[in-house]
């Protein structure tokens, strides 16, 4: 065997392999990012019911807020959502703390009105299954976060003893997971509750 | 070793057995020593811990009996063995077990945990640990449900979670607790507790009995007197037991001294949780330990550290049986490391 | 490899069934399989995969220097399984993040290398076709084998769909990465001992025989 040879050989799979490659990519590119952009809109609609139009924003690290065209920006992002009449509905903001077994990342939605968040859901986790996974879908858990209040730092307590509006009940049995929403909620808003009200005008013109 | 008068001659490579103790006899002792236990459990938790156990006794000793004709050969439960994993099964579970929960772990604790590697004398981990460690990482919260000993009514009513149909989850304790409880006692063992809670309780009453818990791992003073007539009868080695039980106190003292307000005094580590029952009645069993009398210092010490690290350090309350499990793992490497010396032979240089 | 078991599809398929005979590939076994769907996600997955390197290999083969042979087999599956990747995105992000870092890890999935190795190297196309077809569908079928049982017993459900209604109490084991190990060891028990029994059936007779002649 030459090494002409293994040349000859070499190169051409990784023609082939690149001829592939690209072709995939060229192929499935926009329908990933379709698909994408579904996810995140129907995640947003399902923690602001009612919403109509949504506008993403890129949050600097010196606070100030761009438009994204795209949800695959990097850096931290917020959503605002508005209802029909293009009333500001909430905006939906990233959270993510170390749980049990792996870190939770979640999406809330806060209501500058109010000053509550109104909504939460954990957009990816490897909490144990039956036990901490429950606090993506368990109901009871859930409820806490229809109107929880920010005015005090949130905090999550042991469950059946919540007896504030900033209180989360956590979930018996995923006391571990069920604190870590409480602390990324709270690290979360600390960061970014200024930053909303201080564009709050901005955000509530939304496109115009 | 001069000055030391030795009477005794011990070689011990082998469990050699003499004079008219055979296994079955050994074992059915065993069994009348854990009785009192079962006995005081029934006092505690009324019929439902009294059921628990019938029906953790049976089911260990049917699934035996099946599993063996099944493979076409003789039934091997008269030799005491499965009714004592049954047993020492059902003393480690909550008293308000439910029941088909208890049934799983009877057929896990037998089946795979012990005639599938051949039965008496070839398993090499405790079986009824084997069951217990199956039924905690399948059914987490089943297996914390813990109710307040002396319990209003126990005699004649169960703990609705006992009674769970099949494949169902048992319905919440809570409304049922605060209705029975008698004061001052909660559904809370002492180990989660100060775990979760960092709520200390006082050592002394789980010496005696009647706190939450297991429904045998209470109470300390009986779970001793039955171990030490099991060794005054030289059916049961005292070293296993008193060697976990000092490193569980030693290592616990020294986190106590480290931060007492995280972690507790001995004593609390000593009486809380399963570890007399661990130490005494499962960390002893004869096949899955070692057995050089070094080793058996060895494999104590370490289980105990073990218990105290995990209930210190780890994610769960109570760490008795996962360094049990792990000890009857190490045994055998612990047999090879401690070889007792034959009689007359020198000690090499430089050896250990 | 005598005539009459030479069906490279059949023998895949179930005799030389990659989870339950060759035992290949366990990482993606054991770690997605506590669902069917992603049982059968990730089987589908390596079938793609395994066709698609094994028609390829097997179309270079008598180009490939035998020194470079591995390297180019590595690239052919490392390409089959960016292609994957991409696909299965396109199709649904959420089998996507359930299959998580193991679609990228089909490309160290040993049966892929085995068979590229193994058979597709040696044979012509459309057999190479077939075996990795079989071998995919064997796989996707042991895949869902487990699946099935740690669906049902972790959740109560098959495919998603309830079995015992809201009240089942899961069996968390299943769910978590020891259900594996101790779900492929009971299918595993299970052959076993109905083979044994269909050995001792066929054994009986004989020995009969023996004992009257």
């Amino acid at each position: 065997m030459s090494s002409f040879s293994i040349i000859r050989c070499l190169g051409l799979v990784s023609l082939i392999s690149g001829v592939l490659i690209v072709g995939a990519s060229l192929v499935t590119k926009d329908q990933i990012r379709i698909n994408q952009e579904i996810i995140m809109r129907d995640s947003i609609a399902q923690l602001l019911p009612g919403v109509e139009k949504q506008v993403a924003y890129g949050v600097e690290p010196n606070g100030e807020l761009t438009r994204l065209t795209s949800v695959d920006a990097k850096g931290p992002k917020m959503f605002a959502g508005y209802d029909k009449q293009g009333k500001l509905l909430g905006v939906v903001l990233e959270a993510s703390e170390r749980g049990y077994a792996d870190i939770i990342s979640a999406l809330y939605a806060y209501d500058p009105a109010t000053k509550a968040i109104v909504g939460f859901s954990v957009v990816e986790m490897k909490e144990t299954p039956g036990l901490g996974d429950k606090i993506t879908k368990d109901k009871e858990f859930l409820e806490n976060f229809r109107k929880l209040d920010t005015s005090k730092p949130i905090v999550a307590v042991k469950h059946g003893t919540k007896k504030n509006p900033w209180e989360i009940d956590a979930i018996s049995g995923a006391t571990i997971s069920s604190r870590a929403v409480g602390r990324m909620l709270q690290k979360s808003m600390t960061e970014m509750a200024p930053i909303v009200t201080r564009h709050l005008d901005r955000i509530q013109r939304g496109t115009e | 070793m001069p000055g030391v008068k030795t009477t005794v001659i011990e070689v011990r490579t082998s469990p050699h057995l003499h004079g008219p103790l055979s296994v079955d006899k050994i074992m059915r002792h065993v069994v009348y020593a854990l009785l009192p236990i079962a006995a005081f459990s029934v006092w505690n938790f009324g019929i439902s811990a009294g059921v628990l156990l019938a029906f953790t006794t049976l089911g260990c000793v049917l699934t035996e009996h099946v599993t063996c004709r099944l493979n076409g050969n003789r039934s091997t439960v008269n030799d005491y063995s499965a009714a004592i994993t049954g047993l020492l099964l059902g003393l480690t579970l909550p008293p308000g077990f439910p029941l088909w929960m208890a049934a799983i772990g009877c057929l896990v604790a037998i089946a795979p945990g012990k005639l599938l590697f051949g039965g008496l004398g070839s398993n090499v981990f405790n079986p009824a640990l084997v069951g217990r460690a199956f039924l905690q990482a399948a059914f987490p919260v089943a297996i914390t449900n813990y109710t307040p000993a002396l319990a209003n009514g126990r005699f004649w009513e169960f703990i609705p979670s006992s009674l769970a149909l099949p494949l169902m989850k048992s319905a919440p304790l809570n409304d049922w607790i605060a209705q029975v409880r008698v004061d001052g006692f909660t559904g809370a063992t002492p180990l989660v507790l100060l775990k979760f809670d960092r709520i200390y309780s006082d050592p002394w009453p789980m010496f005696w009995g009647q706190r939450a818990g297991s429904s045998g791992e209470m109470p300390g003073f009986l779970i001793l007197l039955c171990g030490g007539y099991l060794v005054v009868r030289h059916m049961m080695d005292w070293r296993i037991p008193v060697a976990m039980l000092s490193g569980a106190a030693v290592s616990g003292w020294v986190f106590h001294l480290l931060n007492p307000t995280a972690y507790p005094d001995p004593l609390f580590t000593l009486f809380t949780g399963g570890l007399l029952l661990g130490a005494t009645f499962m960390a002893t069993d004869p096949v899955a330990s070692p057995v050089t009398p070094r080793g058996m210092w060895v494999y104590g010490v370490l289980m105990g550290v073990l218990t105290v690290l995990i209930r210190n350090l780890g994610g769960l309350a109570e760490g008795v049986m996962y360094a049990i499990l792990l000890g009857n793992a190490l045994s055998p490497l612990i047999d090879r490391l401690t070889p007792p010396r034959p009689y007359g032979a020198r000690k090499p240089a430089g050896a250990i | 490899m005598s005539q009459e078991q030479d069906n490279p599809f059949l023998n895949g398929l179930w005799k030389e069934s990659p989870v339950f005979v060759q035992f290949l590939g366990m990482c993606p076994t054991l770690a997605v399989t506590n669902s069917v769907r992603n049982a059968i996600a990730m089987g589908l997955a390596t079938t793609f995969v395994l066709v698609l390197t094994n028609v390829l290999v097997s179309s270079v083969r008598k180009l490939v220097p035998n020194q470079v042979r591995i390297a180019t087999f590595i690239a052919i599956a490392a390409t089959a399984v960016t292609v994957t990747d991409y696909l299965v995105k396109a199709i649904s992000i959420d089998i996507y993040k359930a299959l998580g870092p193991f679609l990228a890890l089909i490309v160290v999935n040993c049966v892929i290398l085995a068979r590229a190795e193994a058979f597709a190297a040696k044979n012509n196309v459309s057999r190479s076709f077939a075996d990795g077809l079989g071998n995919g569908v064997g796989f996707t079928l042991g895949l869902t084998m487990l699946g099935t049982v740690r669906e049902v017993l972790g959740a109560g459900s098959f495919l998603g769909v309830s079995l015992f209604g809201p009240n089942f109490e899961p069996w968390v084991l299943f769910l978590l990465p020891p259900g594996g190990f101790i779900t492929l060891a009971f299918w595993l028990l299970l052959f076993a001992w109905y083979r044994d029994r269909k050995a001792r059936a066929a054994a009986a007779p004989a020995a009969m025989q023996e004992v009257h002649s």
